[in-house]
């Protein structure tokens, strides 16, 4: 009887120990699923934000192939912005290696092509760089609009020469309005 | 007094009083672990141009000419030299990301033989800074050589 009585007791209190474990685990449990809530939002906004440099970057395509150095400047000044509000907080390890290359390179760039709104040429001459680290910033993030890498063989006396456009059609941003559709396309970006 | 003749009495007090606001001097006299010799294999020509035509100005060490003594000339020089040192600066280049080591070899390259660099101003008053066909070739091809090096990964 005594016996039975320990075992009783013995019992309940592993059981009730046993409830503990399984609260914790339950409360451990949602936390971690708010956890996985916030990094999905802050990794949206990280994406958002390329996307503000991918806009800036597609923009001052445009204005190259219109040949206008003015808004293509006001491009380049976007693409600043856009770096600064940046946050690299929420980037996957590969992202952020991706992310560390190109970011100095990027906003040299653009500094230079917002800098010289009368030396067309000279924008040009970033811009080619520019679109290579684009290109790979792309490449390393998922993609949240269809790009198109397109090549030119004639820019920089025939050693040829890459761009991003949102479009399928071709409008050169090196040779601009002299030879608006030079160039094809090499790959679709999805 | 009138004010013509104030002005010619102070212009030259003021030229006076000005020769003792001298900027700090451009000049480290060491080479920094992250200068570019530390980073890439530099051939011995390559070097001599480099340092005789655009270290003035995109390095820690200038070699100043007399005129640096000489107020305002000497603050325009140090400003001139801030400048250009924060577009590309031989001294630092090995703290550049490898994408950027890159960028600006490739703007030496095509700045070098579009006759950008080194500017007008600076060969005017530095003779033998002014490169020959032969210098731009060389300077050319170790600054594409050297781009391709730093893409593949073989750094010094």
């Amino acid at each position: 009887m005594k016996n039975t009585f320990i075992g009783n007791a013995i019992l309940a209190i592993v059981l009730v120990a046993c409830n503990n474990v399984n609260e914790k685990t339950n409360t451990v449990r949602s936390d971690s699923s708010v956890l996985q809530q916030q990094t999905g939002k802050s990794a949206s906004t990280a994406i958002a934000s390329i996307k503000g440099i991918v806009a800036g970057y597609l923009q001052l395509k445009n204005a190259l192939s219109n040949d206008n150095g003015n808004d293509a400047a006001n491009a380049g000044k976007a693409i600043t912005g856009a770096l600064q509000n940046f946050d690299t907080a929420a980037l996957k390890p590969d992202q952020k290696k991706v992310y560390a290359d190109v970011q100095d390179d990027i906003k040299e760039h653009a500094e230079h092509i917002g800098m010289n709104a009368d030396k067309i040429a000279h924008q040009r001459e970033h811009f080619e760089m520019l679109s290579k680290d684009i290109y790979d910033l792309v490449k390393a993030f998922p993609a949240e609009q269809t790009l198109y890498k397109d090549y030119c063989p004639m820019y920089n006396n025939g050693k040829g020469a890459i761009w991003l456009s949102e479009t399928k059609e071709i409008k050169n941003p090196y040779l601009g309005k002299k030879m608006p559709t030079c160039g094809e396309i090499k790959e679709e970006i999805k | 007094m009138r004010l013509g003749k104030k002005i010619v009495i102070l212009l030259p007090v003021a030229f006076a009083a000005i020769q003792f606001i001298q900027p700090a001097r451009n000049k480290s006299g060491q080479v920094m672990p992250t200068d570019i010799s530390n980073t890439l294999n530099i051939p011995p020509l390559v070097d001599t141009l480099l340092k005789t035509s655009c270290y003035d100005c995109h390095s820690n060490n200038t070699n100043y000419p007399w005129y640096a003594n000489l107020q305002p000339l000497g603050w325009i020089l140090n400003k001139h030299i801030l400048k250009a040192k924060m577009e590309l600066n031989f001294s630092d280049f090995g703290s550049y990301s490898s994408r950027r080591q890159r960028s600006k070899l490739k703007s030496i390259a095509s700045q070098v033989n579009d006759n950008t660099m080194p500017l007008a101003s600076y060969t005017w008053l530095h003779k033998n800074s002014k490169f020959s066909k032969e210098a731009k070739a060389l300077i050319n091809d170790w600054a594409l050589k050297s781009i391709e090096t730093i893409a593949t990964g073989n750094k010094k």
